[in-house]
């Protein structure tokens, strides 16, 4: 193990379909789509409602079950995994963010970060934890409640338990949907650093451009195609690009 | 709005079906105990009336009392010959009852408490009994027996056969087999018809009769012909028609029902209802808030508070008119149950009668679970009332509270110290019997209202407690599952509290019993002094030659036999008259003496007695007072009070008399129990089987060592013990969908959650887990609740009772075991809401609203 290289990429997916319903009603909300996330990327997928965004990101995290095609994560296939497989795997190499946060309302902030450690059994990494927490900013509000925390604080939360267990990806749905445009824009900071310093990969999706600008690279889905796949995109040429697919 | 409720139910028919299903466990067993008790009713009504098939008159020995006791009051049999002279007369014959069991191959065949008769075979018209095979019996030593036991015994005519008699066991041949009255079953009673002569010698009735049985001259009504006799005949006896007969009996029965069985059935039955109560008002609370967008929308498109309030109160019309409907069809169930129940536990089986349709009953069963669930859903209705239209535009809207939630812990607390003061005032009145379990079971019922209400405050710290242990085991399952378990103190304690009402009266009545079988036994082993104890089986009594036999076999040095019966002292209160042979019983009893000793007892005269202290009270009696005694018989002795003892259990509610005292009172020969005491160093098993072989001719009687007979004792409690823990059992049962309910409701309402633990990697096993624990703390919350307020409440019932010998003992291992089932229970009702929570796909349940 010499190198991030040698570990192929983050998750990449060959071929990859899902299509829901059968027969006339069925719809295809992926149709052969081939893409690699190499490691250490912060990657944003973007399109209109409808063009299978969330899907991918379902079916790269292995939450969905592809109907064509295959996923590797973090090194290891997908295709034909149990769901305890598929679980453990979760644990280990993946870490999620939602648009409405999704912390468990009984739980204090420090409880809800401390959540990934806890459900694969480990008893300590307290420091790690507190270093979470102070990483995003909320070390004196360790003890509150999600519901006495703002939206951008409860964001913030959700951050530090995506990263906690140290995963391979972090796959983000619309983190910044739910929020104000300041509150959006520190947590697009905490998903770079965590990509710059921390080396973890992030896949967002988002249809906020300026939120696309923070990213590395864009890839635009339509209709569940790939139509486009860019790196160093500014918020302008996000938004033409965006523009130009509602036109079609 | 009427289709708006059905689709409603429509789409949550799980959650329908649950709490319909709550509500209809209690309409069936209030239902079943009135298809029971009428089906009983009619049994009697039907055995009393064949009783006096033929009979036009019939002439009584007259009783100012129905005495406890087997002694059936007698007239002279010369009577009959007096009543044949009376004009209008056409035919009269003496009859005779007596108690005494078939011995089949040397085996008694009573087996269980019902009684076993053996009735006078009389002529026509006056048979109550139909053959079925063979012939009445004519000659002396010649019977017919009850078609059920014949058959249960393989008994054919011509087979030879012993009746138990006074006079030891009487060799007979069998004649004929009878039925007797068109009953399904007599319970268990047998039932033996001999020649007068037989049964009038082998019972000590020689020139006796119990009753008269007249037929009226062809053209003389039997109400004109009663008129006659009661004029002719002296003022000892009561003449009536033969269906006043039957009716005066049938009506003893019915009200002996009506005032214990029903009640205490129908008990079982309210407590079922008020457990379901609970799970609908829960149910409903837990969905009205999970509604509030929906009820939002109602408002916001038009409706009104009180349609709102109308959609949820008529979805619980509609679950009540279900759950009564099919209540009805599980009423019928619950009643062949119970049938079945008591003839396995209870000393003899009860006489029933086929089960009948009755539009009566089904209409109560109807409306009891009507109203019963509109009741439960009132409270969440005028909540959903409150529902701002705004909630359907508004992510995590909340239902102002009412004006007056913020008093509902001082309510909580009013209403609890309403019930220890109504349970406290029952204790200490003095009003009657019923009045007083009355007012005990409101102020029972008040108080696990009220701790209902309260408990959510200690949810918090129980769950802490009990979650302990689970947040201990690896995993993530049991910390998560004590903080849903307390997310809602109010949701979890009111699921509790349905368990807890069933626990709670289960560990009471264990406590209960705990103390009555300690009393009993304590009262045993402090006045009993002999070192065995013959008495006859299922409480009757033994036939006095018996008392021969005891004594005279080897190793026994004394004999002391205690005669019993009723008698009224002062023409007041109803006591208890024992006698004993004055020298043997003040060596085979210890009594507490409060004036005298037992030296008063050595000396008793023959119009001397000691009183029991509490009933001298009673009476009003006090040493060297002197009091009349009557028999039911309407015979009279004066006594002396010669002193004063205390004692609430053996010997208690009466007096003792010598045994030359009680015969001039009553005139009952035969013990109900005998003390024998051993030679000094005899060994007590080789005596015992000595005695037993020396009452081989009166297998009525049975020998135990003082030990065996404290075992009986208990055992005995404990089958009616077994008997209450079955009928509480149902509203455990009920209280399980209550947390199935509340459970699966939680799941529903956490669907996103679940979600994102699956993502984040909780597997299914864990979730599963997670659910089982919650539902383990909220069962263990009720368990543990529940058994503090069961012994607290047998503890203050044990502090009224002590004037009446009850102790308090807590049984340790059954309140464990009872904890146990509490959460065994718990895991139990978390099968199905586990398998649900497992089955949800992560990706659904992230995207649900």
């Amino acid at each position: 193990m010499t190198g991030d290289g040698d570990r192929g990429p983050a998750v990449s997916a060959e071929g990859l379909g899902r299509r829901y319903g059968d027969g006339e009603a069925a719809i295809d909300a992926l149709v052969d789509v081939t893409i690699t996330f190499p490691r250490g990327q912060f990657a944003a997928v973007m399109g209109p409602s409808g063009s299978g965004k969330s899907t991918l990101l379902h079916c790269l995290a292995g939450l969905d079950r592809p109907t064509a095609g295959s996923v590797v994560l973090d090194g290891t296939p997908l295709t034909g995994l149990s769901d305890r497989d598929l679980t453990m795997l979760r644990r280990t190499s993946v870490g999620f963010i939602f648009q409405f946060f999704n912390l468990l309302p009984m739980l204090s902030a420090r409880e809800n970060v401390a959540l990934p450690l806890r459900i694969a059994g480990t008893r300590d990494g307290d420091d790690r934890i507190d270093a979470m927490l102070a990483d995003v900013g909320l070390s004196d509000r360790a003890r509150h409640r999600p519901a006495e925390l703002s939206g951008g604080q409860q964001q913030r939360v959700a951050i530090a338990r995506a990263l906690v267990a140290r995963p391979t990806v972090i796959f983000a749905d619309e983190p910044t949907g739910n929020l104000d445009s300041a509150s959006g824009h520190e947590i697009l900071e905490m998903l770079r650093r965590a990509v710059d310093e921390g080396g973890r990969t992030v896949v967002m999706v988002t249809h906020d451009p300026a939120a696309a600008s923070v990213a590395d690279r864009v890839v635009l889905l339509s209709d569940g195609h790939v139509v486009l796949d860019r790196a160093g995109m500014d918020a302008d040429e996000v938004f033409d690009a965006v523009r130009g697919l509602d036109r079609t | 709005m009427i289709r708006l409720i059905l689709a409603g139910l429509r789409q949550r028919r799980l959650r329908a079906s649950l709490t319909a299903i709550a509500i209809l466990l209690g309409v069936a067993m209030v239902t079943g105990t009135l298809v029971l008790t009428s089906q009983i009713t009619r049994a009697f009504d039907e055995i009393f009336t064949a009783a006096n098939s033929g009979v036009d008159v019939r002439v009584t020995p007259r009783t100012d009392f129905e005495s406890m006791q087997w002694v059936i009051p007698t007239l002279p049999e010369s009577l009959v010959s007096h009543v044949e002279g009376v004009e209008g007369v056409e035919k009269a014959v003496a009859e005779v009852a007596a108690l005494g069991s078939p011995v089949i191959d040397g085996e008694y065949a009573q087996s269980t408490g019902a009684p076993s008769f053996v009735f006078s075979a009389s002529p026509e018209p006056f048979r109550s009994t139909d053959l079925t095979e063979g012939r009445y019996p004519v000659g002396s030593g010649e019977v017919a027996v009850n078609e059920a036991l014949a058959t249960s015994k393989g008994l054919a005519i011509g087979d030879h056969l012993g009746v138990a008699t006074r006079l030891g066991v009487m060799p007979v041949t069998l004649t004929g087999i009878i039925t007797f009255a068109n009953v399904t079953s007599i319970g268990g009673a047998t039932i033996v018809v001999a020649p007068i002569g037989d049964v009038q010698r082998w019972f000590g009735l020689e020139g006796r009769a119990n009753t008269i049985a007249v037929q009226a001259a062809p053209g003389v009504t039997p109400a004109a012909l009663a008129r006659t006799l009661s004029a002719e005949l002296p003022g000892s006896v009561d003449v009536l028609t033969g269906e006043q007969d039957a009716a005066v009996q049938a009506a003893q029965v019915d009200q002996a029902i009506n005032t214990f069985l029903r009640p205490a059935l129908l008990a079982f039955g309210v407590i079922a209802l008020f457990v379901g109560a609970f799970i609908i008002f829960n149910t409903f609370s837990i969905t009205v808030a999970q509604r509030l967008r929906e009820l939002g929308l109602l408002r916001t498109i038009g409706a009104s508070r009180r349609q709102v309030m109308a959609s949820v109160v008529g979805e619980a019309l509609v679950i009540g008119l279900v759950a009564g409907a099919v209540g009805i069809a599980g009423g019928y169930g619950f009643a062949a149950l119970l049938v079945w129940v008591f003839n396995a536990l209870l000393p003899g089986g009860i006489p029933v009668a086929a089960a009948e349709f009755s539009f009566d009953i089904a209409l109560t069963a109807m409306l009891v679970g009507v109203v019963v669930s509109v009741v439960a859903a009132v409270i969440p209705a005028l909540r959903a009332s409150r529902v701002p239209p705004v909630a359907a535009l508004r992510e995590g809207a909340e239902i102002p509270r009412g004006r007056l939630a913020r008093f509902a812990p001082l309510v909580s607390g009013v209403v609890a110290i309403l019930g220890v003061a109504l349970i406290a005032l029952a204790l200490t009145g003095d009003a009657g019997a019923t009045r007083r379990l009355l007012t005990m079971a409101l102020g029972a019922l008040l108080v696990f209202v009220a701790i209902a209400g309260l408990s959510r405050y200690a949810v918090p710290g129980l769950a802490r407690i009990l979650g302990w242990p689970l947040e201990r085991l690896p995993g993530v399952s049991g910390s998560l599952a004590r903080q849903n378990a307390t997310r809602n103190p109010s949701r979890t304690a009111a699921t509790a509290a349905a368990l807890m009402i069933g626990i709670g009266l289960v560990a009471f009545v264990a406590v209960f019993a705990q103390g009555l079988k300690e009393s009993v036994t304590g009262a045993m082993d402090r006045s009993l002094r002999g070192d065995l104890i013959v008495a006859g089986r299922h409480f009757q009594p033994i036939p006095a030659g018996s008392t021969t036999a005891v004594r005279s076999t080897p190793g026994v040095a004394e004999v002391a036999a205690v005669l019993a019966d009723q008698v009224r002292v002062d023409g007041g209160e109803r006591g208890m008259i024992y006698g004993v042979e004055p020298d043997e019983a003040s060596r085979a009893l210890a009594l507490e003496w409060v004036s005298g000793s037992q030296a008063s007892l050595a000396g008793l005269g023959p119009g001397d007695a000691v009183v029991e202290e509490e009933f001298a009270r009673g009476a009003g009696l006090t040493m060297g007072d002197t009091f009349t005694a009557t028999s039911a018989t309407t015979h009279t002795a004066r006594f002396r009070v010669v002193g004063l003892y205390r004692d609430q259990i053996l010997f208690n509610g009466g007096f003792m008399a010598s045994d030359t005292g009680i015969a001039r009172v009553v005139s009952a020969r035969d013990p109900i129990f005998m003390l024998a005491t051993l030679d000094p160093g005899a060994d007590p098993g080789r005596v015992k089987d000595a005695v037993t072989g020396a009452l081989a001719a009166y297998p009525a009687a049975e020998v135990r060592t003082n030990a065996e007979y404290r075992d009986e004792i208990s055992s005995r409690v404990d089958s009616i013990l077994y008997l209450l823990y079955a009928l509480l059992m149902m509203s455990v049962v009920i209280s399980l969908v209550g947390i199935v309910n509340t459970l699966v409701l939680s799941i529903t309402e956490r669907t996103r959650e679940i979600g994102m633990l699956r993502a984040i990697g909780v597997t299914r096993s864990q979730l599963r887990r997670m659910v089982r624990y919650e539902s383990t703390i909220t069962s263990g919350i009720g368990g543990i609740v529940g058994i503090v307020l069961g012994v607290l409440l047998a503890w203050v019932f044990s502090l009224g009772l002590q004037d009446e010998g009850i102790v308090f003992r807590i049984p340790w291992l059954q309140l464990a075991i009872f904890l146990v089932v509490a959460v065994l229970a718990g895991i139990l009702a978390a099968v199905l809401p586990a398998r649900r929570a497992a089955r949800l796909n992560p990706l659904d349940a992230l995207h649900y609203e």
